[in-house]
C-alpha cells in the first residue's frame, strides 16, 4: 500500500485547507495555537476589560466607549495554566484571528538561500539539457527538425532570454556566507550565576519553534497548530484505489473502502488449553465469512503457498490476536521500494494438525444476529454454526524441545474461495472464482504458563 | 481473540425492553433525564448524573465498572450552566473512567482510568488509550489514537475502526450473560 496525503485540515477547528494553502501557511492553521509549554491546544477566554485603565485600546477608543466594559480576549492553556497575558501579548479584541505574528530573525536569509538553491537547480537542469542534446547531435547521423531549427523549449526560453538570464541574476546577486576568526565570548557571569530552572525552557519547548528556539520561558509565543492529513492508500502492484475518504474532515465515511475486513475471512482464537513441551493440546477456533458469498475453506498447514494458477498473490498475514497493532503497524512501514513488506515468520514449535475436510461458511447476513442459538453439530472437528460463522476443534502438538516461557506461536494456512463481485471488463467474467491463500499466525501465549 | 464470557448476577441487574442491562449498584441521578438508546450495558458503582443535564447514549454503549459520566459545565460571568451530553453508538468506557465530555461520537473507545475533561469534543471512531488525561475543551478528531497526560496524538486508527468497533461492542453485550443460564 502506498499511503497519500488526500487533504489537509485542522485537528481542532476541523477546517480543510487545500494543499496550496496549506503550504503557503507551513501546514499551520491560522486561527487554532498550541501551548508553547505543554504542547496542548490553546483555548480562547474572554474577559470584560475595563476600559479606563486599558491603555492598549487606543487613547482615542477608550475616550469613546468609557462607560462600556469591552469584552477582550486572551489564549489560556487548560492543562499548564499558560496564557498569552505571560509573555505579554496584548489582548485582543476579537475572538479568533489578529493575533501578531512574529517574523523570523533569519527570514530573509532563509528565503535567500531558498533562491539562490532554486536557481542552481535550475541552472544544473538547463546544462544537463545542453549536455544531452549535444550528445544526441554528435551521434545522429541526421539532423532532427528540432537541432535544425533549435527550438526545444530551454532553447526556445534562453533565446527570449528568460531561464537562463534569470537564473544567473540569482545566482550573481547572492553574498555567500563569510566565515568568522572571532566568536562572541561568554559573558562574565556565565558560570558564577545562579541558573532559575524555572524561567529557562526545556530542549521540546525550544525545538517546537525552531525559527526562535526561545532560551526563557518569557519568551514562549504561541505555536500555530499543525494540521493533520486524511489519508488515501493506493494498492502498489496495480496503482488502484483502496481507500479515500471523503473530503469533510468531520465525516467518517469513505468515497472508495476496499479493506480486507470485508473479504479475507476472519480467524479468531475461542480459547486454548495450556501449551507444554510434547504434549497435545486442543485449540478452538472461529472463523467467520465477511462476504456475501458461500464460502469454501480449508485449513492448510502453514506452508508458502502454492503458485496462484492467474498469477495473483495474496500476501497478507494477518494476526488476528490484535488486528488493530499489526493493521497500524503494517499501514505506518512506509518504505518507497515497490515491494512487499517483508515478514519475518516467527520460530513455530507448535504445529496444528488440520482437519483434511473443506469446510463451507454460510454468507453474511446482518439479518442473523435476531436468529435463535447456535446449531451444535455433532461432529468432533466444528463445535457449533450460526449464520456466518462456526467453531473449529483443532488439536496442536508442541515440539518437546519448546522452552518453558518462550512464546508460544503456531501458524497455519487458510484456502478459501474468494468470489470476486467487483465488475471488470467483459471479457474476464469467466474468472470470478478465485482460491486464495492467507498464512495466519496464531500467538497463544506462552509454553508452560496458562494459555489464553 | 474471541471475548469471553463475562458472567453477572441475574438478580443485580435490570433488563429493559429494549436490552439495556443497568446494575442495581449504580447512581443514577436524575433518571428521568437520562436516555439508554437500547442493549446499552451500564456496570455497577458506575455514576451518570441526570441531575446535572441531560445524558444521551447510543445503542451498545458499555459503561464499564467505576466509570462516571457527567455533563459539562462552562462558567459564565453570570454563574455556571451544564451542557448536555451525547453519546453515539458502539461506545466503550472503560472502567474507572471519568467523562466530562459535552460530545461523545460513534464507535469510540475510551479505555480504563483515563479522564476526559470538560467541554471536550470526541469525534466518530477515536480511541483515548489508558490512563490517559484529556485536558479541558479539546477536540479529538477522527481516527485519531490519543495517548498519555496531556493526551496527545500518538497514531492513526485503521479504516475499519467502525467495523472493529461494531463488532466489538455487539460481542460484549452478547457474551455479557446471566450467570443463571450456563
Amino acid at each position: 500500500m502506498i499511503p497519500q496525503v488526500d487533504s489537509h485540515y485542522c485537528a481542532n477547528c476541523l477546517e480543510n485547507m487545500p494543499s496550496s494553502e496549506a503550504r503557503l501557511k507551513k501546514n499551520r492553521c491560522s486561527s487554532c495555537f498550541d501551548c508553547p509549554s505543554c504542547f496542548h491546544t490553546l483555548s480562547t477566554r474572554a474577559t470584560l476589560a475595563q476600559p479606563r485603565p486599558a491603555p492598549e485600546a487606543g487613547g482615542g477608543d477608550a475616550k469613546v466607549e468609557n462607560k462600556q466594559p469591552k469584552k477582550m480576549y486572551y489564549l489560556s492553556c487548560f492543562n499548564c495554566r499558560w496564557t498569552s497575558r505571560d509573555v505579554g501579548i496584548p489582548d485582543q479584541p476579537v475572538a479568533s484571528g489578529g493575533w501578531p505574528e512574529r517574523s523570523a530573525p533569519h527570514a530573509a536569509r532563509v528565503s535567500q538561500l531558498l533562491e539562490h538553491y532554486r536557481a542552481v537547480a535550475q541552472q544544473e537542469k538547463q546544462d544537463k539539457l545542453e549536455r544531452e542534446r549535444k550528445k544526441f547531435a554528435i551521434r545522429g547521423k541526421y539532423i532532427t527538425l528540432t537541432d535544425k531549427t533549435g527550438l526545444t523549449g530551454a532553447v526556445a526560453r534562453s533565446i527570449a532570454g528568460l531561464g537562463d538570464a534569470g537564473a544567473g541574476a540569482a545566482l550573481a546577486g547572492f553574498a555567500p556566507a563569510v566565515p568568522k576568526e572571532d566568536v562572541e565570548g561568554l559573558p562574565e557571569d556565565a558560570f558564577t550565576k545562579e541558573v532559575n530552572l524555572k524561567q529557562i525552557t526545556s530542549m521540546p519547548q525550544r525545538l517546537a519553534s525552531p525559527e526562535w528556539q526561545p532560551v526563557s520561558v518569557s519568551r514562549l509565543h504561541p505555536l500555530a497548530k499543525l494540521l493533520s492529513v486524511k489519508r488515501s492508500q493506493r494498492c502498489r502492484a496495480c496503482d488502484h484505489n483502496l481507500t479515500k475518504p471523503e473530503y469533510n474532515p468531520g465525516s467518517i465515511k469513505f468515497k472508495i473502502e476496499l479493506l480486507a475486513y470485508y473479504h479475507v475471512p476472519e480467524v479468531k482464537i475461542i480459547s486454548c488449553e495450556m501449551i507444554k513441551p510434547g504434549a497435545k493440546s486442543t485449540l478452538l477456533l472461529k472463523l467467520a465469512n465477511p462476504t456475501g458469498h458461500e464460502m469454501a475453506l480449508q485449513l492448510l498447514p502453514a506452508a508458502p503457498p502454492p503458485p496462484p494458477p492467474h498469477g495473483e498473490t495474496e500476501a497478507a498475514t494477518e494476526d488476528k490476536d490484535d488486528s488493530i497493532e499489526k493493521s497500524l503497524d503494517k499501514s505506518l512501514k512506509l518504505d518507497k521500494e515497490p515491494r512487499w513488506p517483508h515478514v519475518e515468520p516467527p520460530a513455530i514449535l507448535t504445529r496444528v494438525t488440520p482437519p483434511a475436510v473443506t469446510l463451507t461458511l454460510a454468507p453474511r447476513d446482518d439479518a442473523a444476529e435476531y436468529d435463535d442459538d447456535a446449531r451444535h453439530e455433532p461432529s468432533h472437528i466444528i463445535l457449533w454454526r450460526k449464520s456466518n460463522k462456526l467453531a473449529l476443534r483443532l488439536e496442536l502438538t508442541t515440539d518437546p524441545a519448546a522452552v518453558e516461557g518462550s512464546p508460544a506461536r503456531t501458524a497455519l494456512t487458510v484456502e478459501y474461495s474468494y468470489r470476486n463481485t467487483v465488475p471488470q471488463s467483459i471479457t474476464a467474467s469467466q474468472n470470478r472464482d478465485h482460491t486464495l491463500y492467507t498464512t495466519v499466525y496464531l500467538d497463544l501465549g506462552t509454553v508452560g504458563s496458562a494459555g489464553l | 481473540m474471541e471475548l469471553q464470557d463475562t458472567y453477572y448476577n441475574k438478580s443485580e441487574y435490570v433488563e429493559t425492553a429494549s436490552g439495556n442491562k443497568v446494575s442495581r449498584q449504580t447512581v443514577l441521578c436524575g433518571s428521568q433525564n437520562i436516555v439508554l438508546h437500547g442493549k446499552v450495558i451500564v456496570q455497577s458503582d458506575a455514576i451518570i448524573r441526570g441531575d446535572l443535564a441531560n445524558v444521551k447514549t447510543g445503542r451498545f454503549c458499555i459503561i464499564s465498572k467505576g466509570s462516571v459520566i457527567r455533563p459539562p459545565f462552562k462558567k459564565f460571568s453570570k454563574g455556571v450552566a451544564f451542557f448536555p451530553l451525547q453519546m453515539g453508538d458502539h461506545v466503550f468506557v472503560g472502567e474507572n473512567a471519568v467523562v466530562n465530555a459535552a460530545v461523545v461520537g460513534s464507535y469510540v473507545y475510551i479505555g480504563k482510568n483515563v479522564v476526559i475533561g470538560r467541554r471536550c469534543v470526541l469525534k466518530d471512531c477515536c480511541m483515548i488509550e489508558d490512563n490517559s488525561v484529556l485536558p479541558a475543551e479539546t477536540v479529538v478528531p477522527s481516527f485519531a489514537r490519543y495517548s498519555g497526560s496531556p493526551a496527545r496524538f500518538v497514531t492513526n486508527l485503521p479504516e475499519a475502526m467502525p467495523d472493529l468497533m461494531t463488532e466489538f461492542t455487539k460481542s460484549y453485550y452478547q457474551h455479557f450473560l446471566p450467570t443463571t443460564v450456563s
